[in-house]
């Protein structure tokens, strides 16, 4: 048989099938001629025994046509149907497609952030989620990254994960002389690459054999984004020399385009050999260790490793397997004060890493969106119940012309379908508008420091869009298409009352539900917003105005410890000498920094530490006049001075509350010892400093030991001068003496202080601005939603009007009646706001800062703001309601 | 908006399945044209089955897909064009295989309308 009668097989030959028919009819009109009709008559009657002629060969074709294809044929229809009765009522399917917007957009923004942060934290590496992170811990919790030896004992000994691999970030200086700048650079082994999957883009990746032994790979791997930046994209970049903190590497390739390193929120330009670290410098904050022992030495934590686990391999299982090791590894090699176990947790979760930082506040964001997509359901909801009450003829006449209510439902669901389409596509157009102006705002906030998030509107973002608003548009639509398919025929062919009561319920509980939520949301955006001014009033402890930071590092220029100690006095000798200076000292860490500083292993004259305690504190290496040029009060004893310097006997200052938790008080600390790991002997205490936030206005006081820096060399410091004058003017004549004493030396940053500090409050900043957002799309949606609904139910009441109207009542009694409505409806919705946000705004707990979760002030606005949009989305149509002619209204039917 | 529905549902089913048996059964005696079978249907059944063309036409067309029976164009005795439908092979076999699902489900029926009679009792 071929093809072409195959083909005609498969459906009905109309043709064919018609001359069969006429055959049909000739042949009854012959019969019935031969029992004697008349030929005419005989004709008619045939034709008339046959039936419907149209219908028979529709029913014929549709024998051979597919299932399926009916099937799709019919969804067709209904969304051609629904476009068309769509476009002719634009008011409601414009309002529907922009509440699905803003609703998707602001949920598509926050699934984005969330997709950087936790789904997909790696750009340019599938599957980065599934990373798997070890780290050591010590008896009391405290994290440790693990050094390279243990690595090396894992990775050779591991059967958990398919591979480990380590990777640690670092700043180093690029280039020589005032052009170097600053990089992230990670460290990395040579299997890096290959486990992540990430290929070259030109040239090589780093491979195992670029990790054999110390000082021999001198090689780099770039970023595409250094390359394009620095080396304009040069074709022949492989094979050149790059200058990294003074040393030199060979360029053996650049990275994929996609890829910016593994460690989360950094922009890391530069890829080398863990095996480079002594020749660069690195100690990974371990100042115990001297560079060309950091990766021999047990005790230098270097990075947490990490990998993919085998197929079949659970987190717990890993855990077990290298929870083993590591026991094997404490008896076979035993070492005194080693952390206590290895843990294996997902990427998310490994300590210092951003995910974990930013979560808290991540999740707050996701609960934020979820709220306005529930407040925008609900608009569509009432939307789509308003519409169908309108619609109650249509979908009476279709029920009386045999449609079954499924078929209604369908129709009115598809029409649901259609504008949720076009509501995903532009909520993630506005995502995708939204975020770059995010990112720049966290840029700036981060800057000189490159910072990349992983937050491109991919197809997971559109996938997940796609789904929310087909969701949100059958879940919602389809209460309401049920009701509106559940028509009384009777009662709406005979006359247009409304059957009130079910309805009015429904609508009412909207309105109810609408307000409580966007109570709950302007109560986290106000509860934000004040966190935010009481972080920008909060007293720091110290006096940021009149203050520079600015940030060097002698290494940077290849100062030792002798030559460096030399540079730092003399910059200390000339800006001090310098008018308008009031004072002038240096310090290793500046105070508010955001990130908390390193701990260190501490022991403290007459505390004996529990059994298995881990005693840590942080500790800062400050200048002679530290107290006084950043005006921290002393509680006891004195400061440091130019006296305490290497020859004098070891001191310290405490902070307040480490004095107090110890000794009792400021004034017993005075003579009292302590001793921290890797900053020499026992320390006198000669004096007792005020509590300062160290790293974040939040946090709670903490014990704090400074150092004299002149006992305890750092080339890393900031330079702290206070002087009269506009700010910035002293920046930069502080920053022109380094550079009169040193063309060469780069600097890391210079800035006031009070800039300087602005890190630290960017969580809050970001966090207020987005609450900000968050609650004003729900109050507009909420108002949006109750006005729709309210002057639905005036429109419906126009009869009930104009009878009242013309009965001799008054505009005022109209309106108060309807006002009196909306007000009840209100006042029960801010009832169940607030005591959902009283339940719910503990959560915001860290987040919130110098105001309680109860902030009385928070929740008046938000109550006074969601009345008053509902009075006024009451009022406008009752108004109108009440100045329509009763005569017209009356008339209306 | 369509008034039927996209698949047949099962009364359908049994209506369709019914109707086909009647159609292979008339076509035992030979090929016969549409008007023909419906004709011999009703007078076969003392004009108590009317099949209607609006049937009958689409149920050919169903028996054709499946390929119980061939169509083709021929004469009748009255020298008139017609369209003659003839089993095949294969809708022999699927009548015979209606034939005993039909007695079976017809001797059920009987026992449940008529309990005390003895089975066998529809002659």
């Amino acid at each position: 048989m071929g093809i072409r009668s195959w083909l005609k097989r498969r459906r009905l030959d109309q043709d064919d099938f018609e001359d069969e028919i006429r055959a049909h009819l000739a042949i009854a009109a012959e019969d019935k001629v031969a029992d004697g009709a008349d030929r005419r008559d005989a004709q008619l009657a045939s034709l008339k025994d046959f039936g419907n002629v149209t219908l028979t060969t529709e029913a014929a074709r549709r024998v051979w046509t597919p299932w399926w294809v009916e099937a799709v044929h019919d969804q067709f229809s209904d969304v051609r149907y629904a476009v068309r009765s769509l476009a002719k009522n634009p008011i409601f399917s414009l309002t529907v497609v922009g509440v699905l917007m803003l609703g998707i957009g602001l949920n598509a923004a926050v699934f984005t952030m969330l997709k950087g942060i936790a789904l997909s934290p790696i750009a340019g590496v599938a599957g980065a989620a599934r990373l798997a992170v070890v780290f050591a811990e010590t008896s009391n919790g405290r994290p440790l990254s693990v050094s390279y030896p243990d690595y090396q004992y894992l990775r050779d000994h591991d059967h958990a994960f398919t591979g480990l691999f380590g990777s640690t970030v670092g700043r180093v200086n690029l280039g020589k002389g005032r052009s170097a700048r600053q990089a992230w650079c990670e460290l990395v082994t040579g299997n890096y690459f290959q486990i992540l999957g990430v290929r070259a883009g030109r040239g090589r990746t780093l491979l195992p054999s670029d990790e054999i032994a110390p000082g021999r790979h001198p090689v780099v791997v770039l970023s595409d984004g250094l390359w394009r930046r620095d080396f304009a994209a040069d074709p022949d970049i492989v094979g050149k020399t790059l200058e990294i903190n003074n040393d030199f590497l060979t360029v053996v390739g650049v990275a994929d385009p996609s890829f910016h390193g593994t460690t989360v929120v950094y922009d890391v330009e530069l890829f080398v050999p863990i095996m480079t670290a002594p020749q660069l410098g690195f100690r990974f904050g371990s100042q115990e260790t001297t560079p060309s022992a950091i990766l021999s030495d047990r005790r230098a934590g270097v990075f947490e490793p990490e990998g993919y686990l085998r197929p079949g391999v659970t987190l717990a299982n890993a855990a077990a397997q290298v929870d083993a090791l590591s026991a094997t590894l404490a008896r076979d090699r035993p070492l005194a004060d080693a952390a206590e176990r290895l843990r294996v947790v997902p990427f998310w979760r490994a300590p210092f890493g951003a995910p974990l930082i930013l979560l808290p506040t991540l999740s707050v964001l996701v609960a934020m969106g979820l709220l306005v997509l529930l407040i925008a359901c609900a608009n569509i909801a009432g939307l789509v119940l308003v519409r169908g009450l309108s619609r109650r003829g249509e979908i009476a006449v279709r029920l009386a012309l045999g449609a079954t209510r499924t078929r209604v439902v369908r129709l009115l669901i598809v029409e649901n379908l259609v504008l949720a389409l076009p509501g995903a596509v532009l909520g993630v157009l506005l995502a995708q508008r939204g975020i770059p102006l995010l990112v720049g705002y966290a840029e700036q906030l981060a800057a000189p420091q490159r910072i990349f998030f992983n937050l491109g509107v991919d197809s997971l973002v559109i996938g997940f869009a796609v789904l929310v608003a087909c969701g949100s548009a059958l879940v919602f639509g389809f209460v309401p298409a049920l009701q509106s398919s559940r028509v009384d025929l009777v009662s709406v062919i005979n006359t247009d009352a409304t059957p009130r009561a079910a309805r009015g319920g429904l609508r009412s509980g909207l309105v109810v539900a609408q307000v409580a939520v966007s109570l709950l949301l302007l109560v986290g955006a106000g509860l934000a917003t004040r966190s935010v001014e009481a972080a920008r009033t909060a007293n720091p402890g110290f006096d940021p105005g009149q203050l520079t930071a600015i940030s060097i590092d002698v290494k940077q220029n290849g100062y030792d410890e002798a030559r460096g100690r030399m540079f730092y006095r003399k910059l200390l000798d000339t800006v001090r000498a310098d008018a308008g200076i009031e004072s002038v000292t240096l310090a290793e860490f500046a105070p508010m920094g955001f990130l908390d500083t390193p701990v260190r292993r501490a022991e403290i004259e007459g505390y004996v530490p529990r059994r298995g305690e881990d005693l840590a504190l942080l500790a800062n290496a400050v200048g002679p006049d530290y107290f006084r040029t950043l005006r921290i009060p002393l509680l006891a004893g004195r400061g440091f001075e130019d006296r305490d310097d290497d020859a004098a006997a070891p001191v310290a200052v405490v902070n307040g509350t480490l004095a107090e938790r110890f000794w009792g008080s400021a004034a017993n600390a005075i003579g009292k010892r302590v001793r921290l790991a890797g900053a020499g002997d026992w320390r006198t205490v000669i004096g007792v400093a005020a509590d300062v936030k160290y790293s974040r206005i939040n946090e709670p006081p903490r014990p704090y030991v400074y150092l004299p820096v002149l006992q305890w060399y750092r080339s890393n410091l900031i330079l702290h001068a206070r002087g009269g004058g506009p700010v910035d003017l002293l920046v930069e004549q502080v920053r022109a003496r380094v550079a009169a004493l040193d063309p060469d030396l780069p600097i890391m940053r210079a800035s006031s202080m009070a800039n300087a500090m602005r890190g630290a409050t960017m969580l809050y900043d970001l966090m207020a601005t987005m609450l900000f957002v968050f609650g004003a799309a729900g109050m507009a949606l909420a108002a949006l939603g109750t006005y729709g609904l309210v002057s639905y139910t005036v429109k419906q009441s126009t009869h009930e009007i104009g009878i009242r109207m013309a009965l001799g009542a008054s505009d005022w009694s109209v309106v108060r009646a309807f006002l009196a409505r909306g007000v009840r409806l209100g006042a029960a919705g801010t009832v169940l706001g607030v005591v959902g946000a009283l339940a719910l705004t503990r959560l915001l707990g860290s987040l919130l800062f110098g105001v309680s979760a109860t902030d009385p002030l928070s929740f008046a606005r938000a109550v006074a703001l969601v009345l008053g949009g509902v009075i006024v989305a009451t009022l406008v149509p009752a108004w109108r309601a009440a100045r329509t002619n009763p005569l017209s209204a009356l008339r209306h039917q | 908006m369509t008034l039927h529905s996209s698949r047949p549902d099962a009364r359908a089913d049994l209506l369709h399945g019914t109707l086909d048996m009647l159609i292979l059964r008339t076509l035992m005696w030979g090929p016969q044209h549409g008007y023909a079978i419906g004709q011999t249907i009703r007078a076969q059944s003392s004009e108590v089955l009317q099949v209607e063309a609006g049937s009958l036409y689409p149920a050919l067309q169903r028996l054709a897909k499946k390929g119980w029976v061939t169509a083709k164009w021929g004469q009748t005795d009255a020298n008139q064009r017609a369209k003659f439908y003839r089993l095949t092979p294969e809708g022999k076999k699927q009548l015979l295989r209606e034939e005993s699902r039909w007695s079976e489900l017809v001797n059920a029926i009987a026992r449940v309308m008529k309990p005390v009679a003895a089975p066998g009792t529809d002659e």
